[in-house]
């Protein structure tokens, strides 16, 4: 009978939380956006295929190019699960991440798209992401999943299921290891507008969620995990960037060489057992980070610097992820010449020699590489620099 | 001194009831007094949670506990559990039904067992999953000798939750964490299942952004990492089966001798 009554109550738990949910209301459109997406869906299933999907996804700080007119409908899946990477020489953690690597990769979509976004809880998983998906299809049972069912879509020898998956195997810098730890998550996009009890809700491992957004303002955009302690889920590496060009574009369209995307975001580390680093709240409650990175590895800008020639124009689509902290963007050498703020074309300002940037703020930069030579990317506030937040743009002649 | 004369005799009647249950193992049962303590959960602001007394498994129980338990209830196989009872890495550490894969030990914690699965061993064993509060309450009679110590304490916990080592935990009663009675691993081993997981509460709370800033029922770090606590927990499916996740039992009180 006790039993009985037990399993009565969690049905009624569960009943609870369907019941509580909010039904979405219909699509309807103000100003030309589009609002009132259908409500998130939450399943179990045995998905153990790519974890990262999306023609236009790619690996920081590449941004993919929109090879298509108008507005698309895009499918995208960041699964979240749990990887050892390394953020500094001899730094390595188990970070909570999307995709695999911190930050997140990045998603290119133009005003106006409509995402349906998928996420599975692999926390509890062992996930590979540094095998060519033929590779994982033809070692079935090494996949990670716990089903070992067959996996149904078939994918050729060239074809990965983003540019990110791709570009991660062929540029492993964070030297990647599956691990596991499973904990609760959610994603919250800056650039999606829903209610966030419905479409940014926390699944538990082995879960997944889908919800739609449209990308309704263009700029660039963070995302990251929501759930509680969020500074801890953030801290521990969930979060990336979105980024929505403007329908219209920019005016320097036609005129710009090179475009890249540059995130600064902290670390709050320390040793742990082994050689193993693992997460301080002391410190990350005292905003006092053990590392502050761009692209989050202390010297990946400087071991792969930005590319450019003198006389040509570089666009920086510029995130601080935070968690916690400022940044006082600067590029030594170089003046903005344009800089729009959260990368929205009405935002326009020129001539700046620093865009200070709160936690979650952006911006997009433009400037004119004066002469062959070096250009360092830096958080002028030096603390931080310091701690590993600048980057090097290296230029070659005059074409 | 009345107290502790109370606890002494408490801890004497503990090791007498394990004695009196005479099974095959090797830890014991412990007596928990009635008292309270401070939740995380805005239900009763500011005022304590009154716990009765209650008997707490000493520590989580092990693969190999579990699996006696298998093999007199082989519905709870992994072969036969019925799939809304559990996720489908039910007991993964398995190699089949009733033997555990060469390099897991059995006496570590069982983990990757459903809150079906828990709550039946425990009532198999006579007992049922403790209450959250109940889990709670006897988690916290920690004897800490400054602030400064459980600061320090609660640091290394959270540190911890976030660093969970699910594929090598170690083995039951390894941790060197014991309450004021003498229960072992609460924190440092496994998450563990309680019986109201999510509490009804647990909806208006909603897991979002500013839900630690709003539960802490105190400004203290321990505050802090017991809402990380209520917080994964309240995450849980009745059907979750993770790498990090175990249960103990509890008991009602033993009736009073004469
Ligand atoms: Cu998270």
């Amino acid at each position: 009978m006790k039993r009985f009554m037990n399993y009565l109550a969690v049905m009624l738990f569960i009943a609870t939380g369907l019941t509580t949910v909010q039904a979405q209301t219909q699509e309807y459109t103000i100003d030309g956006m589009i609002f009132g997406m259908p409500e998130a869906t939450v399943f179990t299933d045995d998905y153990d295929g790519p974890p990262v999907v999306g023609d236009y996804v790619t690996m920081l700080p590449k941004l993919a190019k929109l090879d298509y007119e108008g507005n698309r409908h895009h499918q995208v899946r960041l699964d979240t699960f749990v990887q050892e990477i390394e953020v500094a020489e001899g730094v390595r953690y188990r970070a909570w991440t999307f995709g695999g690597m911190v930050p997140g990769p990045v998603i290119h979509v133009r005003e106006g798209d409509r995402i349906t976004f998928t996420m599975k809880n692999r926390s509890d998983e062992m996930v590979q992401i540094n095998e060519p998906v033929s590779e994982l299809l033809m070692n079935g049972e090494n996949t990670g999943g716990p089903s070992g069912l067959d996996i149904s879509y078939e994918v050729n020898e060239e074809e990965f299921a983003s540019p990110y998956l791709k570009q991660i195997r062929e540029n492993n810098y964070m030297n990647t290891q599956p691990s596991i730890m499973p904990m609760p998550h959610s994603m919250d996009f800056h650039s999606g507008t829903v209610a966030k009890d419905d479409k940014w809700r926390t699944i538990a491992p082995g879960e997944t969620i889908q919800f739609d957004w449209v990308a309704n303002y263009p700029g660039t955009y963070i995302y990251h995990c929501g759930t509680p302690s969020v500074l801890m889920h953030t801290a521990m590496g969930q979060h990336g960037v979105v980024v929505v060009s403007p329908k219209e574009g920019y005016e320097t369209d036609d005129r710009i060489d090179h475009e890249y995307v540059v995130v600064q975001s902290e670390y709050y580390l320390k040793k742990g057992a082994g050689d193993i680093y693992q997460y301080d709240f002391e410190a990350a409650q005292n905003i006092n980070p053990s590392h502050v990175v761009f692209n989050g590895h202390q010297t990946i800008l400087h071991d792969q610097p930005l590319k450019a020639n003198a006389g040509e124009r570089v666009r920086i689509h510029f995130s601080n992820n935070g968690p916690s902290q400022t940044s006082s963007f600067h590029v030594i050498g170089a003046i903005f010449d344009r800089v729009w703020m959260e990368g929205h074309p009405d935002n326009e300002m020129k001539g700046m020699q620093t865009v200070l940037l709160g936690a979650s703020n952006s911006a997009t930069v433009e400037f004119i590489v004066p002469e062959e030579g070096k250009y360092i990317l830096i958080d002028h506030e030096f603390a931080d620099a310091e701690k590993g937040a600048t980057g090097t743009l290296s230029a070659g002649p005059r074409q | 001194m009345l107290r502790n004369i109370i606890h002494i005799i408490l801890i004497c009647a503990a090791s007498l009831s394990a004695a009196a249950a005479g099974t095959a193992q090797n830890r014991g049962i412990i007596e928990i007094p009635a008292g309270s303590y401070h939740s995380v959960l805005p239900e009763v602001v500011g005022e304590p949670v009154q716990v009765a007394a209650f008997r707490l498994d000493e520590t989580a129980v092990t693969n190999a506990e579990f699996l006696e338990f298998l093999k007199v209830n082989p519905e709870w196989t992994r072969s036969e559990i019925p799939p809304v009872f559990a996720g489908s890495s039910y007991l993964e550490q398995w190699q089949d039904d009733l033997q555990l894969q060469d390099d897991r030990n059995g006496n570590e914690p069982v983990t990757r067992v459903s809150w079906f699965a828990a709550n039946a061993y425990c009532g198999w064993k006579g007992g049922r999953l403790p209450t959250l509060h109940e889990w709670e309450y006897a988690a916290q009679a920690m004897d800490f000798t400054s602030a400064k110590e459980a600061d320090r304490f609660s640091y290394e916990l959270i540190g911890w939750y976030s660093a969970v080592d699910a594929e090598k935990t170690g083995l039951t009663g390894s941790t060197g964490i014991e309450n004021r009675y003498g229960v072992k691993d609460l924190f440092g081993l496994v998450m563990e299942w309680v019986e109201d997981f999510k509490p009804p509460v647990g909806e208006d709370i909603s897991l979002d952004c500013g839900t630690v800033g709003r539960m802490k029922g105190d400004s203290s770090i321990y505050s802090y990492a017991m809402s990380i606590r209520f917080i994964t927990r309240m995450s849980f499916d009745p059907a979750s089966t993770t790498g990090m996740l175990g249960f103990r039992c509890a008991y009602d009180p033993l009736p009073p001798v004469n």
